[in-house]
């Protein structure tokens, strides 16, 4: 990844509506987005010749996007992923780009992710949850089925080795929800969370409360990938890839078989290594946010705060706009909406163009920026960004 | 419904599979029935077509019994029911257990009668067998 420092970069970042019921396809939807994305980047549907995306069969295909875009691709690729496939399918288009297969891709996650499948939500049969992971048959009858309680075993256990409590995880939340009241398109924008009615709120499964789960949404984000060179004849400003981290996994399929692991730790070296930076060199975040004790493990793994000392460094306020590490800073996936991580990743393109320049929304110091994916405590991947 | 219906089993049976078979199979008898690795000797679990820590196809089976004792490595309580069967069971406790005489296997089960207040990191439990069906056994956590 060294080689292809800087060469790279997301020209066009768009979303649909935000809904609780869009009464749209996940189609429709991948098309307002796939449009707001193309016109952010001042190209034609037309310049588009890559088209990816994810989805957990509850989406729709490249293919039909580019087709009613109007478009015949050269390249189309959709896979079965979460979390963490942003950063995975912006690798395999710069593969593709770096080969010469084509020139400009966009990517796309697309879902009625409330009104239609949801996640945990009971969208799986109980047989194909058994036969569907490796060792399902060992924790599906024991009504371990949603991720949930499948992060919060890892989370009980690094939270009571390194000294982390239920108010560190309301750090993380109130800072996020902070955020949201600077987003009015954020869905708890106009609903701040205080730590004293964090602290108040039942667990639904320990340790995570409400607050500490991401919310659901019906919405598609689309970014566009194509070279710096390329780049140029874009009207928006280029953010760079700095570097990054495809997809590590942790040694076992079955991760609880370790519950000491997580991918993220395998994931941060590779990906200094490949921007060349330090974790103190980074100045604003974008880190996976589906349950709050996620963004406590990922600080730690990625050195953004020392091992041991993510409890205060969150107590501080540093996840916050004047802490050092502002993160997630349109309320991210616990407060904004959820798209598998791909708004997380819009936020973070604005913030490095500085877009919000002016207001109180923008962060003062965006020169490096990271952002993290996480499909669980199995596999991860991550990018840092600069302009 | 009145007092002498047989109370159901309403919760997810495990399903067995090529792999999995002689673990559950030993579930059924009551025992512990652990998958090991002949080559390198460590203790293959979940089961699986070869060993996960050499790669070696040398692995068998060893019968540990019937009591089995363990402390609680981590655990969560859930007072939500996320799948069938789950509703007239709460809180659910869902515990990581490791052995005491096997300290590198670890076996996720419910600690019965668990809750909050009761359950911690080190909480030493002993294995028991719930009957879901007349040839069904499933292996479960109790306070030791």
């Amino acid at each position: 990844m060294e080689k292809i420092r800087e060469k790279y970069a997301i020209v066009g970042v768009g979303e649909s509506n935000r809904s609780k019921n869009s009464g749209v396809t996940p189609l429709e939807l991948a098309l307002e987005a796939a449009r707001v994305a193309i016109a952010d980047a001042g190209l034609e549907a037309k310049d588009i010749d890559g088209f990816m995306s994810y989805s957990e069969m509850d989406s729709c295909s490249p293919h039909q996007v580019a087709t009613y875009l109007g478009v015949r691709p050269k390249v189309v690729k959709e896979m079965f992923g979460g979390g963490s496939s942003t950063e995975l399918l912006i690798a395999e288009a710069i593969g593709l780009i770096e080969t010469g297969q084509v020139n400009t891709v966009l990517i796309y996650r697309s879902m009625n992710g409330r009104s239609g499948v949801r996640m945990g939500g009971g969208g799986f049969s109980i047989d194909a949850l058994q036969n569907g992971f490796d060792g399902g048959s060992f924790i599906i009858p024991y009504g371990a089925g949603s991720p949930g309680q499948w992060f919060g075993l890892f989370a009980t256990r690094h939270m009571h080795l390194n000294g982390l409590t239920q108010e560190h995880l309301g750090h993380v939340c109130t800072s996020f929800y902070e955020h949201a009241q600077r987003n009015p398109k954020a869905f708890f924008y106009g609903k701040p969370l205080t730590m004293e009615e964090y602290m108040k709120t039942a667990h639904l499964s320990s340790p995570f409360t409400k607050h500490d789960y991401c919310l659901e949404s019906d919405e598609a984000n689309a970014i566009i990938v194509t070279s710096t060179e390329r780049a140029k004849d874009c009207k928006s400003v280029p953010v760079k890839i700095l570097g990054m981290a495809a997809r590590e996994v942790v040694s076992h399929a079955h991760y609880w078989k370790n519950i000491d692991e997580v991918a993220a730790d395998y994931v941060a070296p590779q990906l200094y290594k490949a921007a060349g930076v330090s974790p103190e060199d980074i100045k604003v975040a974008s880190i996976y946010d589906c349950f709050s004790w996620v963004v406590l493990r990922q600080l730690e793994a990625y050195g953004l705060a020392p091992k041991g000392e993510v409890g205060d460094f969150v107590s501080a306020g540093n996840l916050r706009m004047d802490g050092k590490l502002p993160t997630n800073t349109a309320g991210g996936m616990l407060s904004e909406g959820y798209t598998h991580g791909m708004n997380n990743v819009l936020e973070i393109v604005r913030q490095v163009r500085r877009e919000y320049e002016g207001t109180d929304r923008q962060v003062e110091d965006t020169e490096l920026a990271i952002c993290t994916g996480w499909t669980g405590p199995d596999v991860a991947g991550a990018m840092i960004l600069c302009k | 419904m009145n007092e002498e219906t047989k109370v159901i089993y309403e919760k997810p049976i495990p399903l067995k599979n090529t792999y999995n078979a002689p673990y559950w199979d030993a579930a059924d008898r009551h025992e512990l029935n652990v998958q090991k690795c002949n080559t390198c000797g460590i203790y293959n679990h979940p089961p699986g077509p070869s060993c996960a820590n050499c790669g070696s196809i040398e692995v068998t089976w060893e019968n540990l019994g019937s009591n089995i004792t363990g402390e609680v490595y981590t655990y969560i309580v859930s007072h939500r029911p996320f799948l069938p069967g789950f509703q007239n069971d709460l809180p659910t406790v869902i515990a990581v257990v490791h052995l005491e005489d096997y300290p590198d296997i670890k076996i996720i089960a419910n600690v019965l009668n668990g809750n909050a207040e009761t359950v911690s990191i080190g909480t030493k439990v002993k294995m028991v067998w719930v009957e879901a069906t007349e040839e069904r056994s499933i292996p479960q956590w109790v306070f030791a």
